[in-house]
């Protein structure tokens, strides 16, 4: 299927043949809180209602809010979620997210897809965060 | 530069630079990270990210401070109320009052309306508390609350003192303001108030203080209160407004009713004995106990200095309790001594309060039966007044000490408002007629007839008749012509201690 382009613009939600559902974001936006809430319905729209592994791409994001980030705390349709990025920012940003707040569902930091993949697919544990 | 000499990343000096606002206290300050997405790009986002935290755990504390702080100061205003209002009523308490009366004497202005002070003090109140608990006193004192909320004005106070007593601040008005506002109080309270099933009647004496040049809140209390004390002395239900000359009579009062409390306990009372006398014989047909209290200073004090007193602070009850132990106890004494004396009784009075007592019944029967004395010889006398103001309460338990043998007595007939028809229904078997009315019976033959028909009449209702106060042969025998079977008074003798009694019984039985 097509991706679906988040309300504003910063992102897209698309429901890969892999079985997983992959939200990615723009290079170098400022997530603010109105996007993240507006990914997050993407997502439960996509999946409709229906539990996915998801994927999200998050490598060279400027920066995401602290009420951003506290939307992830809210359970959605993503049964456990790869963060994956590629600078050592990247990987800043998704701990902050994982030590500040509680996720929902298994969530885990990769910097490789295919451990990312893997991890979401089979549920075996790869690099850690 | 380094301190090696190599060129460091400018980025490093913005962060120290960062580091520092941060330290001094500028939560904002945030660094911007280059495109390069590196090591230091990582440090400047977590210092941004750690600041952006602390940030808001400032923030949330700050705000949580000011909610606590809100609600300390909402708690105190609180406290403040509570420590200034009666629990109970919701009236203020002493210490408003006195604040509102400090103001109102700051404030006045007009000579002519000036700043008064009324002091209600509830008359027989204990009684309610004692006889119907202390839930039923409760919803008396809010029903006072409430009626004297609705006879004040506006601008006027009505505190809770404590206890029954209650003050009402009147802010400014005319001498006659404010005395009607203490006249309509008056009748406010002395309608009936129903608690339950049980009706009782709450007048309160009230003590009115106008404010005088140079009284601070405390004097016109303290003269109210005065006031208020010589109104229950006078006879309760009543206003009186303070003078200077009350204050003698209030200590001297306040003197009895403290040394009154440990009078029983330090076997400062006593019994005396007066003679009733069967007029057709002249035999003792028994005696009046009658309580004297010997004070180790004052001498002699007779009881109408002290029984109104003990009435109101509800120290009757003790002493009513030890005449009657005392009096039958020395009635078991006699009849041991004199078992010839089989028809030898005992008169006691008995106050209202009294009779709304629940153990009175018990109390009698268990103390007749300690001293083998027959419950025949026991008379209990009651004024008229009690007796006709009787409540469902007072019924039963005169009906109980009836069942019971003891005899009663309608005591000070002719000084209440007793109605014929209600004679035939008291539950009595003696009507003591009062001694007002046979003061002019041998020189007045228009008393001499009305002394005559009162007699018939109690002889019409079935009640034998007793008069008191005689004090001349021919009073003795015109009594006894118009068929009046006892008698009582001076001419017989005045009253006389126990051992003393005995030796009248077994010396001349004539009068003297």
């Amino acid at each position: 299927m097509a991706p679906v382009i988040v309300d504003g613009g910063k992102g897209s939600v698309e429901l890969d043949d892999g079985g997983y559902v992959h939200l990615r974001w723009l290079p170098k936006v400022d997530i603010q809180v109105e996007d993240a809430r507006a990914a997050m319905a993407t997502v439960n729209e996509v999946c409709q209602d229906q539990p996915h592994p998801m994927l999200v791409d998050m490598a060279s994001v400027a920066s995401v809010s602290r009420e951003a980030r506290a939307i992830w705390s809210i359970p959605c349709s993503a049964s456990r979620i790869a963060l994956l990025g590629r600078s050592p920012v990247d990987r800043v940003l998704a701990n902050f997210f994982l030590g500040v707040h509680i996720p929902p569902c298994p969530t885990r930091f990769f910097t490789s897809r295919d451990d990312a993949l893997a991890w979401l697919t089979t549920g075996q544990a790869g690099p850690t965060a | 530069m380094s301190p090696d000499g190599e060129t460091a990343d400018p980025r490093l000096q913005e962060l120290v630079e960062g580091i520092v606002r941060l330290a001094a206290g500028d939560l904002e300050a945030r660094l911007v990270a280059s495109e390069n997405g590196d090591e230091i790009d990582a440090v400047i986002t977590g210092v941004n990210l750690l600041a952006e935290e602390l940030g808001h755990i400032h923030a949330e504390l700050e705000e949580r401070v000011a909610a606590r702080t809100a609600m300390l100061r909402r708690t105190q205003v609180e406290l403040e109320l509570m420590a200034k209002t009666d629990a109970l009523t919701g009236l203020a308490n002493r210490h408003l009052l006195s604040e509102r009366i400090r103001d109102a004497i700051a404030a006045t202005s007009d000579a002519a309306r000036v700043p008064a002070v009324l002091v209600l003090d509830l008359d027989s109140f204990k009684a309610i508390n004692d006889t119907l608990g202390h839930s039923a006193g409760d919803a008396v004192l809010v029903e006072v609350s409430r009626r004297l909320l609705s006879v004040v004005r506006a601008e006027d106070t009505v505190a809770r003192l404590g206890g029954d007593e209650f003050a009402v601040l009147i802010d400014g008005a005319t001498e006659e303001e404010t005395l009607a506002i203490a006249q309509r109080a008056r009748d406010a309270l002395q309608e009936s108030v129903k608690i339950g099933s049980e009706t009782v009647w709450t007048t309160a004496s009230i003590g009115v203080c106008i404010q005088r040049a140079g009284y601070s809140p405390e004097d016109l209390i303290r003269d109210a209160d005065i006031a208020m004390y010589q109104a229950k002395s006078e006879g309760r239900n009543k206003v009186r407004r303070f003078h200077p000359d009350m204050l003698d009579a209030v200590l001297e009062r306040s003197r009895i009713t403290s040394e009154l409390r440990s009078a029983a306990a330090g076997g400062e009372l006593a019994l005396l004995y007066q003679p009733v006398v069967e007029l057709a014989t002249g035999r003792i047909a028994g005696v009046e106990a009658l309580v004297r209290w010997h004070h180790p200073v004052h001498g002699t004090i007779m009881p109408d200095l002290f029984i109104g007193i003990a009435e109101e602070t509800g120290l009757i009850l003790e002493l009513g309790r030890w005449v009657l132990q005392e009096g039958i106890a020395q009635l078991g004494r006699w009849k041991a001594e004199a078992p010839d004396l089989a028809n030898f009784g005992l008169h006691v009075n008995l106050s209202a309060a009294e009779l709304m007592r629940n153990d009175l019944v018990d109390d009698v029967r268990e103390t007749l039966a300690r001293h083998g004395v027959e419950p025949r010889r026991l008379v209990l006398e009651i004024t008229e007044t009690v007796l006709m103001s009787r409540g469902a309460g007072e019924e039963q338990i005169l009906h109980r000490l009836r069942d019971l043998g003891v005899g009663l007595q309608i005591d000070d007939f002719g000084t209440g408002y007793s109605s014929i028809s209600y004679l035939r229904s008291l539950p009595a078997d003696t009507v003591k007629v009062d001694q007002s009315l046979i003061r002019n019976l041998e020189s007045d033959p228009r008393q001499h007839k009305f002394v005559a028909a009162v007699l018939q009449l109690i002889a019409a209702a079935e009640l034998n008749a007793i008069v008191e106060g005689i004090e001349t042969e021919g009073q003795a025998s015109r009594l006894q012509a118009m068929g009046c079977q006892y008698g009582q008074g001076y001419l017989y003798g005045r009253p006389v201690d126990a051992a003393q009694v005995l030796e009248r019984l077994r010396g001349a039985v004539q009068p003297r």
